[in-house]
């Protein structure tokens, strides 16, 4: 991890050189190749993901497209650009869960769903629509089903991991296999899958399964872990920390139980790179999920994963999981507070490498739009534990970030997409040290269609 | 009178109608012109008795039964003055060769009315109605599906070979939108092993296809259309029987029987099917692939190795038909049972299942009573019911993963592996079973007031009481788990007017709907600790209404038009939820609802010397409103439990659909037709095209035949058909500029069969020879989906009437 915060430091400087350089125009040529200058001082590349219209507006399940222009275009707000007619369809039968290298060169896909469900496709980025895929066809099907929840790990784009997680009540029938009244429940079997795979050589890397034991306690009161996602390396590169999401059933009647006690959040905690041995930590600072949705949820700095949680009763935590690889309950970040809120509930974050992070959320204050709940954008400072809605972003009802993916980190620039369901947007740069927020290319939107990041 | 006629025509031809009196013979009779050539499907009508016969291809035809004596005998046919000659019975069976003149004058109008077949006057009632004749396709290697896919505005698809999950679409609307029936019983009193899979063209007298506006007689909540299937109900004795076998080590049999004691009208009837196919057939394509070490996966060309199909089944009648008290009086039993090997979910992905199956059956009582004129001329009455069990089991138990070469697949590390969700399918294994008990009752009572006026009234009843199980569950989870009993009643209330000398007829029907759905959730009671049953139920009730009219502008083209409000009642997981996917219940919701409009012609049938052709067209439009679907997920719901189903947005399908049948000489065919629409719906102020919807098909089938050209009076037909479906994609449509959009299409398909059929001099014994999909042309119906390629059958078919 030490060796990506000096590349930051390094991209910081390249890409100021670079926005002096490159110029821009209303119908932007990207340059797809490299400035043939040796020294390196060219913008990178910003592929915009856009997600058409399925059945309802703001599905996203039309399709996920993808259009590449470079930084210096993607800040100019007089460059205009539309995915939706131009794009790339990524290869994903759902909305596709995409990733890119730390360079913006190179995009990662997992096909999500449908008969190509699990499909490992990576894809030179070369501006505009052209993606061309590069390297062999690999599937993680096998090993964890084909709508994988999957994350690249921030270990220098080597590694993707992705998880699966099966559950099974499991009951005492006291003897008597035909006669119910006397049965009762023990626990449920939750058994992981988690399967790590070699990005730059599309090979499965390694495949372990074990079973996720919560306290005797939790699990006689009917307590499992249901779902898990998000994997994260800590800064050792020695355990992975995985995303968790816990379910409850009666044990009186072996059926699901929505109104019981939401327990402190949880993770758990694998050897990595052998993914045995796996443990549950559990925080008392924050309540509810931590599994995330479609964005990476959980991120290093400074030697610690900070991680947000979701469906919390009092709002959404920023979580810090120390280098002990257990939840520093002394490390108190409610967004609520922070914000002076309610309901706060963390839909998508990225931290730059100087501990200042672009936090895309909902709250009490959110109107509801045609797809959902109206989303906003803070700016968060990790260490100072502070967070202030950007205002320089306009916001309405229909403008909503559930299905948010992406954030581009340039140095201290974090690179988004605003725009409403079915209204065209722009892209914004946020400088996070600055708090200054640049409007960039303007997005064409399609009716019932959004925006879901960059990369 | 004109209709008085047509029907008793209709009963000679169909229903075989005769009675039994001492001292009377049967005359078997052939009509021929003066050149020779026989006098086909011409009425022979004997005024004095009542009694009637239709001539066959041959010009061969019979009256049964006829009192000894000398009788005045009419013949009229399209191709005939009318002619009258005498005859006289005094044996058993008199034979007899009559030469007639042929017509010089054709009185088109006259020759229209008496020429009209049951199939013409159904398609020219009003309705948008398809009558697929299932007598040729029978004697042939032809599924029932594939027949019912050749049907203007039908489409079919099918996710794989012989057995595999069937979709139907009429006019744009499928899924729910279509209900199917058996002699006007719910198909889903029968399940998954007496289906149109199953059953063989040969126990199907035929089909009846209502595109939007379903009579009053098929009560259910159809809202884009029915599917009626007509089992062979004909009295008069006969035996058929056939065999076939082909590709795919796929063999079909089936029996089919009846006979009728003359004196008592007794009457014994009996049909069995079996079909069987291994359907490994090849397949390829970016899934198909074996995965190496580390995962590397290399493409190969497989064959489907977990995919077996078989059902068999049969239908067993006794009772009395044709006599005093009844046309029809059976009693009877259904039994099926059906195993299905699932080689895939939706969609084909490198991870095949191995071990998968399905089993259903059915064992159903069931009782007809059918009587025209009961007590007073007129009055019809029409009764059909059944009752019994179903069961259907869904078994996956192997760990194992299994590759596309049909051997256990390796993992990254090169050794064999089980999956981690221990069963094929993930989502874990199970040995699911659901148990419904099923009754199903249809009564139809009509009253012709005069020719002029009809009333019918008809009332549908179907239960369904259902228990799901899993032996791989706990006792306490399957004692906890809900069980969901629907109870559905239809109602409707039909006028028949037919007027201007049969030029205009009208129909005008009201529906009124209830259903009760009823929820029985166990659980435990707090205060006594013991084991209770919650039960819920909620009823909903609504009411549809529509019209026909058909109205002949001149005496060969024929305006037909028709409308329906049509519903379609929310089923029981939409209205109590489903507690395997975390569905709950929305006693709310509302049914759908869909107003259906066709407006359509037909021109013909036209002769210009011996060219005969018709053609016919319909526009429509569905709207539909209120569709039931599940909600988005959103930031608000993802982590929750439970999603109930909503009321959503509207709908539209507009289109045309438009035939032409064209015939030479009697001996050459050709029916082309083509069927095209946009599918549409907006939700929340925003229309978008529904995807993954072929919506461009047509179909052309032509038919030769050599009369006498291996041995005399034999008969060589041969077939060849031709099936289009226009390139469709699995996504909304895409932008102008797009890329990648290659990935999500099912390209445009043609395939093409080719069929020889060899009738035997006798006319008892059939062969016939089918190539299906001659050029081995890759078929998809749903997205990489690959259905059979090229395949060989073989069938005999072997055929005693009046025995």
């Amino acid at each position: 991890m030490k060796r990506n915060f000096i590349n930051y430091h390094k991209l910081t400087a390249l890409l100021l050189a670079g926005g002096l350089l490159v110029s821009c125009s209303d119908d932007p040529e990207p340059n797809p190749t490299p400035d043939p200058d040796p020294d390196p001082v060219e913008a990178r590349w910003i592929t915009v993901a856009a997600a058409r219209m399925g059945d309802n507006p703001g599905d996203g399940n039309g399709g996920t497209l993808i259009y590449s222009l470079n930084s210096d275009e993607a800040k100019d707000p007089t460059v205009s650009i539309a995915p939706f007619d131009n794009g790339f369809i990524v290869p994903s039968n759902r909305t596709a869960r995409l990733q890119s290298s730390e360079d913006g060169n190179t995009i990662f896909n997992i096909s999500y769903a449908g008969d190509t469900g699990g499909n490992y496709t990576k894809y030179s980025v070369e501006g505009g629509q052209t993606f061309t895929q590069e390297g062999t066809s690999v599937s993680i099907a096998p090993y964890v089903g084909s709508a994988p929840r999957w994350i690249k790990l921030f270990d220098g784009d080597q590694t993707g991991a992705a998880v699966y997680v099966d559950t099974e009540h499991q009951f005492d029938d006291n003897g008597t296999p035909d006669d119910a009244s006397d049965d009762t429940y023990i626990r449920t079997e939750a058994t992981m899958g988690v399967v790590t795979l070699d990005l730059v050589n599309s090979t499965i890397v390694e495949f372990q399964e074990s079973s996720i034991q919560l306290t005797e306690e939790e699990e006689s009161n009917g307590y499992y872990v249901s779902r898990i996602d998000m994997p994260t390396l800590n800064a050792a590169g020695d355990k992975l920390y995985i995303g968790a999401r816990l379910s409850k059933v009666d044990p009186a009647t072996g059926e699901s139980d929505g109104d019981g006690e939401i327990l402190g959040s949880k993770t758990i905690v694998l050897d990595y790179p052998s993914l045995l041995n796996p443990t549950v930590i559990s925080s008392t600072v924050g309540y509810g999920n931590t599994n995330g949705y479609r964005s990476i949820n959980a991120f290093e700095y400074n030697g610690s994963v900070y991680q947000a949680n979701q469906g919390d009763p009092n709002g959404s935590h920023i979580l810090k999981i120390g280098a002990n690889n257990q939840y520093d309950d002394s490390y108190v970040f409610s967004l609520d507070n922070a914000l002076g809120t309610d309901d706060a509930y963390i839909l998508a974050w990225r931290p730059a490498a100087n501990g200042k992070a672009v936090v895309a959320y909902r709250d009490a204050s959110s109107e509801t739009g045609v797809a959902g709940a109206q989303g906003f954008f803070a700016l968060v400072d990790l260490e100072a534990r502070t967070a202030q809605k950007i205002t320089d972003i306009p916001y309405e009802a229909d403008f909503y970030l559930f299905q948010y993916q992406g954030f581009a980190v340039h140095g201290n620039d974090i690179y988004l997409t605003q725009a409403p369901v079915g209204k065209n947007g722009n892209i914004y740069v946020v400088d996070t040290e600055t708090g200054n927020v640049t409007k960039g290319a303007e997005l064409v939107n399609v009716e019932g269609s959004h925006f879901i990041g960059v990369f | 009178m004109i209709r008085g006629i047509f029907l008793q025509i209709f009963c000679i031809f169909f229903l075989g109608l005769s009675t039994s009196i001492a001292q009377s013979g049967n005359l078997s009779g052939k009509l021929i012109f003066e050149d020779g050539q026989p006098v086909t499907f011409a009425t022979v009508y004997i005024h004095a008795v009542k009694k009637h016969g239709l001539s066959d291809e041959s010009g061969n035809y019979t009256i049964q039964d006829i009192p000894f004596g000398k009788h005045r005998v009419q013949v009229s046919s399209i191709e005939i003055e009318q002619n009258e000659f005498e005859v006289e019975i005094n044996t058993d069976s008199k034979t007899l060769t009559t030469t007639l003149k042929r017509s010089k004058d054709t009185n088109l109008d006259e020759v229209e009315v008496i020429g009209e077949s049951y199939k013409t006057e159904i398609e020219k009632s009003g309705f948008a109605v398809n009558v697929i004749d299932t007598k040729e396709a029978s004697l042939r290697n032809i599924q029932t599906n594939e027949l019912l896919n050749t049907t203007v505005g039908v489409k079919i698809r099918q996710n794989g070979g012989l057995g595999s999950e069937v979709n139907y679409s009429l006019n744009g609307l499928s899924g729910s939108a279509v209900r199917i029936f058996i002699d006007g019983i719910p198909i889903s009193a029968y399940g998954n092993s007496f289906n149109l899979n199953s059953i063989p063209p040969s126990m199907i007298k035929e089909i009846e296809v209502y595109k939007g506006v379903v009579p009053g007689h098929l009560a259910d909540d159809a809202l884009g259309g029915a599917i009626n299937i007509v089992l062979q109900n004909s009295t008069q004795s006969n035996l058929n029987a056939s065999i076939s076998y082909g590709s795919f080590n796929t063999l079909q049999a089936s029996v089919n029987g009846l006979y009728r004691f003359k004196d008592s009208g007794f009457t014994v009837k009996g049909s069995l099917f079996h079909n069987y196919s291994d359907n490994d057939y090849k397949v390829s394509g970016r899934s198909v692939v074996v995965t190496g070490l580390g995962g590397v996966q290399t493409p190969i060309e497989a064959r489907r190795f977990n995919d077996a199909y078989r059902s068999s089944g049969g239908i067993f009648q006794i009772g009395y038909t044709d006599v005093k008290w009844a046309d029809q009086f059976l009693i009877g039993f259904t039994g099926s049972s059906d195993y299905k090997e699932i080689q895939h979910g939706a969609f084909m992905t490198i991870m095949p299942y191995k071990d998968r199956f399905m089993e259903s059956d059915a064992k159903l009582g069931n009782l007809i009573y059918q009587k025209r004129d009961l007590f007073t001329k007129g009055l019809d009455i029409n009764i059909n019911a059944l009752y019994g069990k179903r069961n259907r089991m869904v078994s996956d138990t192997l760990a194992w993963a299994y590759a596309w070469n049909g051997e256990k697949a390796i993992d990254f590390r090169g050794n064999e592996y089980e999956y981690s969700w221990r069963s094929q399918q993930e989502g874990g294994p199970t040995l699911s079973r659901i148990n419904r008990d099923v009754a199903s009752a249809r009564t139809g009572l009509s009253y012709a007031i005069n020719d002029h006026h009809k009333v019918l009234v008809n009332h549908v009843f179907s239960s369904i009481d259902r228990v799901d199980t899993d032996a791989l569950r706990s006792v306490l989870e399957n004692t906890f788990r809900g069980t969901r009993d629907l109870r559905k009643n239809i109602l409707s209330l039909t006028y028949e007017l037919n007027a201007m000398d049969g030029r205009f007829s009208a129909n005008l029907f009201g529906k009124y709907y209830q259903q009760e759905t009823i929820n029985i959730d166990p659980d435990i009671d707090p205060e006594t600790n013991e084991l209770i049953d919650e039960v819920t139920s909620a009823t909903t009730k609504d009411e549809g209404y529509g019209f026909t009219v058909s109205y002949a502008l001149l005496p060969n083209v024929t305006l037909l038009t028709s409308a329906e409000k049509a519903v379609r009642l929310p089923n029981e997981s939409e209205v109590f939820g489903n507690d395997g996917d975390n569905v709950v219940a929305n006693p709310s919701i509302r049914p759908e609802l869909s107003n259906n409009f066709n407006l359509g012609f037909r021109f013909g049938r036209f002769n210009i010397e011996k060219h005969d052709f018709t053609v016919s067209t319909n526009l429509f439009t569905r709207n539909i409103k209120d569709r039931i679907g599940l909600p988005i997920e959103t930031s608000l719901n993802v982590n929750d439990e439970i999603i109930l189903y909503e009321n959503q947005g509207n709908g539209t399908s507009k289109g045309f659909d438009a035939q032409v049948d064209y015939t030479y000489n009697n001996n050459f065919g050709v029916n082309f037709n083509v069927s095209r629409f946009d599918l549409k719906i907006v939700n929340r102020g925003v229309e978008i095209d529904v995807p993954n919807t072929p919506f461009f098909t047509m179909n052309t089938s032509m038919r030769y035949s050599f009369k006498d050209l291996i041995q005399k009076s034999s008969r060589l037909n041969l077939f060849y058909t031709l099936y289009f479906t226009g390139e469709f994609s699995y996504l909304v449509p895409q932008g102008s500029n797009t890329v990648g959009d290659e990935f999500f299409k099912v390209p445009q398909q043609i395939a093409q069969d080719l069929g020889v059929s060899y009738v035997f001099p006798t006319d008892k014994l059939v062969m016939s020879f089918d190539i299906k999909n001659i050029f081995d042309k890759p078929v998809y119906d749903n997205l990489s989906v690959q259905k059979p390629g090229r395949a060989f059958y073989l069938k005999l078919n072997y055929r005693i009437n009046n025995y």
